[in-house]
């Protein structure tokens, strides 16, 4: 059986996710917090343009370990869950299946449209966004950039072939390493994501 | 400390008069809080984030962090009672708006202590201590950032002023071993 995508986002949007009395969301092992798009573009973008070029790219890459972190902490605990096993684990026949799922988990997040265009076994995974929210409040704001902008699905992408084709879990993260060669900050049509191995191929 | 407690003289129909709706949007696949778009992110990118702008050593970039939550929630809270100020005190409005922020995920805010010129807000739950401690362990500095800058947005929202009319500052945090966090707000004379 093939890995229906919009049976894995309707499993996920059913999925409880609500705070407690006390104000915290617990979920998958991790705690969770809804903010507004326009904040983190903001915030990210202003900070961007107030430092050095060079520390503008080590800022990013901080983001981007961080949401490493988030996407392969938060992917695994979804696909140990009940729900998971219930309305997901009958789709997967193989790795590749797996990678389609989680990659189709990322749109529960509601940071955009993600979908799989290429996927390799065990070497790489092309992605692709039309819709991420920070490249087209770049160009809005500050008009077309000189570099791609969408640290988030470039680091969520990584995560999904890291839980798949990295070492078990939790040994796994970084195992691939993602980039994007088209993005809509900088005038290209869609965004597209590339996760390769991060110190050439495994095995 | 128990809110639930402390708000038991308020009729318990006023709070929540917002009717807070995550919705998701299957065909674009994005998620919207009473039309805003807004998205779930979980703590190890939120402290990552608080722990980058700290990192950077020539830029008060924590400033920048507080403005904007300061200017999202002044502007989006406004929005959300726009159609109820009318109707119910500021007291009740600053109610709603720790509704919010419980209902965000953020953690929960005693909002009683404020009026106009300002006061105090206490929390005894903070989302931003819970991640920074599973993330990164104990520090020795209060780590609710967001909190400041939220209650300088949500106060300029309620009371019909700017954000920047309010200086927040976060005086006590159970970060550094306090029962609660605790956030004085004050009127920025030369403010708007």
């Amino acid at each position: 059986m093939a890995v229906e995508v919009q049976n894995v986002i309707e499993m996920g949007t059913r999925l409880a996710l609500c705070s407690n009395e006390r104000g915290i969301m617990a979920s998958f092992g991790i705690y969770a917090a809804f903010n507004y798009n326009e904040f983190f573009f903001r915030v990210v973008s202003r900070i961007k343009r107030m430092i050095r070029e060079e520390d503008a790219l080590a800022f990013e890459e901080k983001l981007y370990a961080s949401v490493l972190e988030c996407a392969y902490y938060t992917f695994h605990g979804a696909r140990m869950s009940m729900d998971w096993r219930e309305y997901v684990t009958p789709m997967i026949d193989n790795p590749e299946d797996e990678v389609r799922a989680l990659v189709a988990f990322i749109n529960v997040f509601g940071v955009g449209f993600i979908e799989v265009e290429e996927l390799v076994p065990g070497k790489r995974l092309v992605t692709v966004v039309r819709n991420a929210y920070d490249p087209g409040r770049y160009v809005e704001e500050y008009g077309p950039q000189a570099r791609s902008s969408c640290y988030m699905f470039r680091a969520c992408t990584a995560a999904c072939m890291d839980l798949v084709y990295g070492p078990e879990y939790p040994d796994g993260m970084g195992t691939f390493a993602a980039t994007e060669p088209l993005c809509r900050a900088k005038g290209d049509a869609i965004c597209r994501f590339v996760a390769e191995p991060a110190q050439g191929p495994i095995g | 400390m128990n809110l639930l407690t402390r708000y038991a003289d308020i009729d318990i129909e006023v709070i929540n008069m917002l009717d807070l709706k995550i919705t998701f949007e299957p065909e674009n696949n994005l998620l919207r809080l009473n039309g805003e778009l807004v998205s779930l992110h979980c703590h190890y990118f939120n402290s990552g984030l608080i722990k980058a702008l700290e990192e950077i050593p020539y830029l008060d970039a924590i400033k920048v962090y507080r403005e904007e939550v300061a200017a999202q929630f002044y502007l989006n809270f406004k929005k959300l009672i726009s159609d109820i100020r009318d109707d119910i005190s500021p007291k009740h409005l600053l109610i709603e708006a720790a509704e919010l922020y419980r209902f965000l995920g953020y953690g929960r805010l005693d909002v009683d202590g404020l009026s106009r010129e300002g006061g105090f807000v206490l929390s005894d739950s903070s989302y931003f201590v819970v991640s920074w401690l599973a993330r990164y362990g104990r520090r020795t500095s209060p780590v609710c950032h967001f909190t400041s800058g939220f209650l300088a947005g949500i106060m300029a929202a309620v009371y019909d002023t700017m954000p920047d009319h309010y200086e927040v500052q976060e005086v006590d945090c159970l970060m550094i071993g306090a029962d609660a966090c605790k956030f004085q707000v004050s009127e920025v004379k030369d403010g708007s």
